[in-house]
């Protein structure tokens, strides 16, 4: 079984452009790990690099305490899924999911068994002499799956699976997956761009931008302590709310300020905070409103006032800036109304303006 | 309610374009078999009947002793007797015994050049298709490079090369330059083809446990099917239409070509004008039935050029 | 801790094999040979005194492009071609826009195209000898009966006629393929460009000026560059059409390198002809190479 390593690791092109930098990166044995960022993020690169179809030109990367680097795809104990599902056009069902088996001389009875049982599984038995293209969507990614499955690999690959299905069918297979990890019990690396299949499916998230790893942490940790502006912002469904201001001392506290808005923070979050007088960006999740009605408050003017079936949503104007919140569903609030909103005073992110990260990750 | 359909009336406009296209059709037509009927006509005519003036555009009294004559002196008998005398001079040559082999030799040279033509193109299009390694632009630039020199700069070099060689006179020689200069165009081909299938095939199947060179025959190759035919085609036809370098690399008929012999026809004065034409009948058969035949995938073989370019 | 690359990555050891056969035949066939033919012109090499063989450096070169023969003969191919390319770019455009339309029969027609295209050029040169006859030929006969002319003209011995006759076998047999690669380009043509130019009001022939010809320009830039390639380095019609003749006046470049390398066995004179032809065409079909290079 496998526990992957990449030290120092980077991918860099004869033209100087590095899709990947900088890479260090312990996935744990049995562990679901996602790959997230946007396009052109290097989280395709760095799966590839994993299955060996991307050559490696910086730093080492291992599995177990086997240096892969130099180590070819086929022969690399290692299953992918794509996003294309890649099935063998001329191939029946059946022989597209033992192909793997064939190619590692599985002797024909065991073949048999483990291609039934794969099919069984993924309820896809009917269609075992079809051809992929006399399927649909559905059908070819779970006999993509069915094909990475069969051969019981260390490392279980997947470059966005889903991206292609309609938007009921990825979240029933989002549980499929899942149920699939639990079965298998061997290491997950699954690639999206969809934060919300992120937060779903991982033990750990990887947030990566422009070939470099920008935090790594649980679902929990990376939401709720994003440790930059992008982080932050890349997570989250409705998209945080981001204010820029500055970050003053006063009677022996800070407060977060930007124009008439005055946003005094808790004690405890100042004394970790230390040095003042900063050009910061606050961060207000839509959801971080309410509480105790003493404390720090948003002022706005009431915009936009948005029902979206179980939650209702108002954008404000707040000192030249559109917010997003939620708020209690019977709340009557109407357009053009001002509103003074509660604020829970730890749940504000606060970023240095400059760097970009986060102010508390010193602590 | 619906309303009831209507047929559109055939207006004038539509009547015009349909004759005027079955007028553009008949006017291609002619041209394009125009002159090959007039080939197949006057090989069918006694030699009385094509020196006639005004010309028999169908043969009045066709026969087929060119033909028959063509067979007989190829394999070794004797010419049969002629039914009237040709008005004319004009004789069957004895070198028309040649016209046989010269068909054998064009037919061995032909097979080789396809089996080569694809045992040395479909590897090298799979690496130049699917393998990002360094010099790969470069490679592609010189592989088409290759042919921009005119076949008349590469006969002298070649005949000094062979000649020293001692391989003048042999379809060995024929063989390897032939190659050398069908080669391009099928990589070309089969480049663009596997271009097209995609990547993610090639890293399922590496992933899967295929070397390179597996993936080419367990994946690649089977489905690559219209392109190797299509690229068998034109290695047929170049190799069956050659001209200049057979002309300049053989001698006797122990090596020449189909195309040799007919030209050699072309140039003796006294050969029959009926037998010369049916000598051509010969050469243009093989290629006018595989290129109506395989037309489709000649054609998308040209344009996989087409489009690329 | 670093890992060394290994200096050739395991896929490019790969591509390396794959690619062997090809390099073997392209090098040894090809290249080679190119450089012998360089270092033999170098020499005033003639089969006819074998053993004499002195070095005269670039005076081969010299003696080939101020040789009045040469010249003439460079003359005589450029106008050639420009007849050839002309006539076969026409008529390939009349027979694409007509395989562009729909109508019964139209794969019959697609599929006979096919027939000058693939005959060899050894009977595509017997064919025509044979329609050119003075005596008996077709040519002759047709205009006798459609009394055009009241008695058989000599075709190919007239040195009026001849380069002209010539061009009309070639652009016979070549018309098919720019055909084709014309007929490409206009299908590429997104439909949308005419609708638009219908609702705008604009008439066939309008629409056909305006919208298909520009949209046209590559097919007919690729059609142009590829026949004139080809028709520079024509060979086998001036060997079997009229060899040079009548007097000179079909005595092109290719013939040239011909008879001076086969006839007068001046081997060196003959390579430093070829050489300079190759490197003609070399420059003239460099844009050509780039821009198709470029897409693959």
């Amino acid at each position: 079984m496998a526990t992957i390593s990449f030290r120092g690791v980077g991918k860099r092109y004869r033209n100087g452009v590095a899709a990947v930098h900088g890479l260090d990166l312990e996935i744990a044995h049995q562990e679901f790990l996602v790959l997230l960022g946007p396009s052109g993020c290097g989280k395709s690169t760095t799966l590839n690099m994993i299955a060996g179809l991307e050559e490696i030109t910086e730093g080492v990367l291992r599995f177990d305490d086997q240096v892969m680097n130099n180590v070819p795809a086929h022969k690399r104990d290692v299953a992918m899924v794509f996003q294309s599902y890649a099935l063998y056009p001329h191939k029946t069902v059946f022989e597209n999911i033992a192909f793997g088996l064939r190619m590692r001389r599985t002797p024909e009875a065991e073949l048999r068994r483990r291609v039934l049982d794969a099919a069984e599984r993924l309820e896809i038995t009917p269609l075992l002499e079809r051809l992929p293209g006399q399927l649909s969507g559905g059908q070819r990614q779970r006999v993509a799956l069915g094909r990475a499955m069969v051969r019981r690999p260390a490392v279980f690959l997947m470059d966005e699976p889903l991206s292609n299905l309609d938007a009921s069918l990825r979240i029933a297979m989002r549980a499929q997956i899942r149920h699939l990890h639990a079965q298998m019990r061997t290491t997950f690396v699954y690639v999206t761009h969809d934060q919300a299949e992120a937060l779903t499916l991982a033990d750990r998230i990887v947030v990566m931008r422009d070939g470099a790893i920008q935090q790594i942490g649980t679902p929990d940790d990376i939401y709720e302590r994003p440790q930059t502006v992008f982080v932050a912002s890349f997570l989250g469904s409705p998209a945080i709310n981001l204010l820029e201001g500055e970050l003053t001392s006063e009677d022996g506290g800070l407060v977060f300020r930007r124009g008439a808005l005055a946003i005094p923070l808790p004690p405890e979050r100042a004394a970790r905070i230390g040095r003042v007088a900063r050009e910061v960006v606050l961060g207000l999740r839509a959801e971080d409103v309410g509480g105790r009605d003493s404390g720090p408050t948003l002022d706005g003017r009431v915009d936009t006032v948005m029902p979206a079936g179980s939650d209702l949503f108002i954008g404000l104007k707040v000192e030249g800036l559109d917010v997003f919140v939620r708020v209690d569903k019977q709340a009557r609030i109407s357009e053009g109304e001002r509103v003074s909103l509660p604020l829970v005073g730890n749940r504000l992110h606060l970023f240095d303006r400059a760097s970009g990260r986060s102010l508390d990750e010193a602590a | 309610m619906s309303e009831p359909v209507r047929l559109a009336p055939p207006t004038l406009p539509r009547l015009l374009r349909g004759a005027g296209l079955a007028v553009a059709s008949l006017v291609l037509l002619l041209y394009v078999l125009g002159p090959v009927c007039w080939l197949l006509s006057s090989s069918l005519q006694t030699e009385r009947e094509i020196v006639s003036i005004p010309p028999h555009w169908i043969p009045e009294a066709p026969t087929l002793r060119n033909f028959e004559a063509i067979v007989a002196t190829g394999l070794g008998r004797p010419l049969p007797t002629a039914g009237p005398d040709p008005a004319s001079g004009g004789f069957i040559p004895s070198t028309a015994a040649n016209l046989l082999p010269a068909m054998l030799n064009s037919l061995v040279v032909a097979v080789s050049i396809v089996a080569l033509n694809l045992l040395v193109a479909v590897p090298a299009a799979y690496a130049l298709a699917k393998i990002r390694f360094r010099g790969r632009q470069a490679a592609l630039y010189g592989i088409l490079a290759t042919r921009v020199v005119p076949d008349i700069a590469l006969v002298v070099p070649f005949f000094l090369v062979i000649r020293k060689l001692g391989l003048l006179d042999t379809l060995f020689s024929l063989i390897v330059t032939y190659l050398a200069v069908t080669v391009p165009f099928s990589v070309f081909i089969l480049t663009s083809f596997f271009e097209q299938l995609p990547d993610d095939l090639d890293k399922a199947a590496r992933v899967d446990g295929c070397s390179r060179v597996q993936v080419l025959l367990r994946v690649f190759l089977p489905l690559a099917r219209p392109a190797l035919v299509a690229v068998g085609l034109f290695a047929f036809l170049s190799s069956w239409n050659e001209f200049l370098l057979a002309l300049m690399f053989t001698q006797t008929a122990a090596s020449q070509t189909l195309p040799i012999i007919v030209a050699s026809f072309t140039s003796d004065f006294t050969v029959s004008f009926s037998f010369l034409n049916a000598a051509g009948v010969l050469a243009v058969v093989p290629p006018v039935v595989l290129a109506v035949l395989f037309e489709r995938h000649i054609v998308s073989g040209l344009t996989a050029g087409a489009v690329k370019g | 801790m670093q890992v060394a690359a290994p200096l050739v990555s395991h896929d490019e050891r790969a591509a390396s094999g794959l690619l062997l056969p090809l390099g073997v035949v392209l090098i040894g066939v090809t290249l080679i040979p190119i450089a012998y033919s360089f270092w033999t012109s170098l020499y005033a090499l003639n089969l006819r005194r074998p053993r004499l063989v002195p070095f005269v450096g670039l005076d081969n070169y010299g003696a080939v492009l101020s040789s009045p023969a040469f010249i003439a003969a460079v003359a005589r191919t450029a106008s050639f071609t420009v007849m050839a390319v002309t006539a076969v770019s026409v008529i390939a455009l009349l027979v694409a826009l007509l395989l562009n339309q729909e109508f019964p029969g139209r794969r019959v027609l697609s599929a006979c195209l096919l027939i000058p295209w693939a005959i060899p050029s050894v009977a595509n040169g017997l064919m025509w000898k044979w329609i050119y006859d003075a005596n008996y030929g077709a040519l002759n006969g047709l205009l006798l009966q459609l009394g055009v002319i009241q008695h058989g003209m000599i075709w190919l011995g007239d040195p009026s006629r001849t380069l002209p006759l010539i061009a009309n076998a070639f652009v016979w047999k070549e018309v098919p393929l720019a055909a084709i690669l014309l007929l490409v380009n206009l299908k590429a043509i997104p439909a949308d460009l005419h609708a638009a130019a219908r609702v705008d009001g604009a008439p066939a022939w309008q629409r056909f000026r305006h919208v298909t010809l520009p949209a046209l320009r590559p097919g007919f830039t690729l059609v142009a560059v590829y026949e004139a390639m080809v028709a520079v380095r024509h060979f086998d019609l001036f060997f079997l059409l009229t060899e040079g003749g009548p007097g000179n006046v079909s005595d092109v470049v290719a013939w040239r390198v011909y008879v001076e390398t086969f006839r007068n066995l001046n081997f060196g004179l003959g390579a430093a002809m070829a050489y300079i032809l190759a490197l003609a065409t070399l420059l003239m079909s460099y844009g050509f190479i780039r821009a198709l290079a470029q897409r693959v």
